[in-house]
């Protein structure tokens, strides 16, 4: 039995199954150290020919105890661990942290810090795009997209900087506000970008959305059913992908999201090329969220005013002994929340990235668990990639956008 | 309702809705709640280990957490159940949530809990040979030989003879 399948590019696949092979199984391992892999992924590949029968993915890799050490640090000095885990988005992974430290001790931030939340949360989601964009696209010979993707995202980058002086592990969303109010200089280089970007997202359509390569390399590979992605866990792109509408954003709306007027976006189709339909859109989307943040930015402090929760500002040192005392507090033992569990899911690049948190009392964390979403993402690969060719398999693990540092943590 | 009678307890934590089952009763919970009151999705399954924890003793230490989701209803609730330190032993709930089976690998490897009728149930994050169960409280942070390091050549390289 020979499938065939049609696309609009004018050129048809044709993909026989393994059965129809019938010769030996040969096992591949696949990785870790392989270019396309998105880090240190392996996989042990049985192949029909050039048909994969089975994959079993082998992690672990880049493994670095994240969860036990969060247990030793005190709740504000976790913050510059949280970024550590999905490297592509750290600023999301310190809202996770921050809102369910927040929840546990009942702080509601102001007003002008969620307003800069979101736009830092929508320029790593766009950042974080980027580089999936350009990597997948490499991997399936798209040379110049990746040149084009890693340009913009470097000014995603030198924003990062501008605003909390590091490019990548920003650490500028905390518990209780975020790390600085913005610069002008911050305003001037997020309104040149937000005008520039759909230009720009134009150049990445241009050369891939009609592209006949990518929509043969894309198109009817890696399907998923909204049945298997909602079995499997998967969320973010590959659940929207597959026709389930759920976006943390819009569905259960955190840090003011609902304020904002944007378009979840939901492909039926299920394949990669659904996939690659939804980032884009979300690019677009995200360009839109940081115009109305922007032009909306409301006035105020960007932290709350609770001295059991954050340090006074440093002037008040030489005036107030009490301002001394609290200073001393918090940098020695830190605040306690109250006893009880939270967990806080945010929607990032790659769908839920969660924090639970487990506070026993003391003023360091019993139990910290990530939940992130490249690691239940990364499970739905074999029902994804079994019948298709090895080289689908490219395509399909750029499709999950796995991020190996959020997998092993 | 059926399950709200197997409940030992149930709360509310900074807000968010828990119920507390036996070990005994939680694939039954599980299946029921996913099947009659949609919790189609699993967040997450992990476990926390409450040793030397006021209130708490060997036989409560290891409390397991899943976290469920229902897409239909925009609702998440937590089930929670507590196994004894002489008795880490939960039934797999791999075949009602899939994605639990990764879950499930990864208490085990960090935490020790074995979970029966599991398919597969290995190391995942740590190396195969591994001992022990680093997320365990009483787990020693640090005191690992770093390979390749000065301390490695100390400790793994025999000394010449003399």
């Amino acid at each position: 039995m020979t499938e065939t399948i049609p696309n609009t590019a004018g050129v048809s696949i044709t993909r026989q199954p393994a059965d129809h092979l019938g010769g030996e199984i040969l096992t591949v391992n696949f990785g870790p150290q392989h270019p396309s892999t998105h880090g240190v992924l392996r996989l042990i590949v049985d192949l029909d020919g050039e048909v994969i029968v089975s994959v079993k993915p082998v992690i672990g890799y880049l493994h670095t105890g994240i969860e036990k050490q969060m247990e030793a640090l005190r709740y504000q000095q976790g913050v510059v661990v949280t970024d550590r885990h999905d490297y592509l988005s750290p600023p999301i992974n310190n809202l996770a942290y921050a809102l369910a430290i927040e929840k546990l001790m009942g702080v509601e931030v102001p007003e002008r810090a969620q307003a800069l939340r979101v736009i830092m949360s929508e320029l790593t989601r766009i950042s974080s795009h980027l580089v999936w964009l350009g990597t997948s696209a490499l991997e399936l010979g798209a040379m110049s997209v990746f040149m084009y993707c890693f340009r913009e995202r470097d000014r995603v980058l030198e924003m990062n900087e501008e605003i909390s002086g590091f490019r990548m592990h920003t650490s500028y969303i905390r518990p209780g506000g975020v790390m600085a109010d913005l610069t002008p200089r911050f305003v001037d280089m997020l309104d040149v970008f937000i005008r520039e970007m759909p230009s720009y997202i134009e150049e990445y359509e241009d050369l891939l959305t009609q592209n006949p390569i990518w929509k043969v390399r894309t198109q009817g590979i890696g399907k998923l059913s909204a049945e298997d992605a909602i079995r499997l866990g998967a969320t973010g792109p590959m659940l929207r992908g597959s026709g389930v509408e759920w976006d943390l954003r819009k569905t259960l709306p955190y840090t003011g999201y609902e304020k904002y007027d944007f378009e979840m976006a939901v492909e039926q189709a299920g394949d990669c090329y659904a996939r690659y339909l939804i980032r884009i859109r979300e690019l677009k989307e995200s360009v839109k969220i940081l115009r109305q943040a922007l032009d909306g930015l409301p006035g105020g402090p960007v932290n709350v005013d609770d001295r059991k929760f954050l340090p006074p500002p440093r002037e008040e040192l030489e005036t107030s002994m009490e301002a001394v005392i609290h200073h001393f507090k918090l940098f020695t033992e830190g605040y306690s929340p109250p006893a009880g569990d939270v967990y806080v899911a945010v929607e990032s690049g790659r769908g839920e990235n969660g924090c639970y948190v487990v506070s026993d009392g003391t003023h360091k964390p019993r139990r910290v668990k990530f939940r992130s979403a490249s690691f239940n993402n990364l499970q739905t690969l074999e029902t994804m990639a079994v019948g298709h060719m090895i080289a689908d398999l490219i395509a399909i693990i750029g499709t999950t956008d796995a991020v190996l540092g959020d997998v092993d943590r | 309702m059926k399950s709200r009678r197997k409940a030992v307890a149930r709360g509310e934590s900074a807000g968010d809705e828990w119920i507390a089952v036996s070990p005994a009763a939680l694939r039954e919970t599980l299946t029921e709640l996913r099947d009659q009151q949609g919790f189609e999705a699993l967040s997450f399954l992990s476990c926390v280990d409450h040793l030397a924890q006021p209130g708490s003793d060997d036989s409560n230490r290891f409390e397991l957490i899943y976290e469920l989701r229902s897409y239909q209803h925009r609702k998440v609730l937590r089930v929670r159940t507590f196994l004894a330190e002489s008795e880490a032993v939960a039934p797999s709930v791999a075949d009602i949530y899939p994605n639990a089976n990764w879950d499930e690998r990864e208490t085990w490897d960090l935490f020790g809990i074995r979970f029966e009728g599991h398919p597969d149930l290995t190391r995942i994050l740590m190396p195969d040979d591994w001992v022990g169960h680093p997320l365990r409280r009483d787990y020693p942070v640090g005191g690992e030989v770093v390979d390749f390091s000065e301390e490695h050549e100390m400790w793994e390289t025999t000394p010449p003879q003399a």
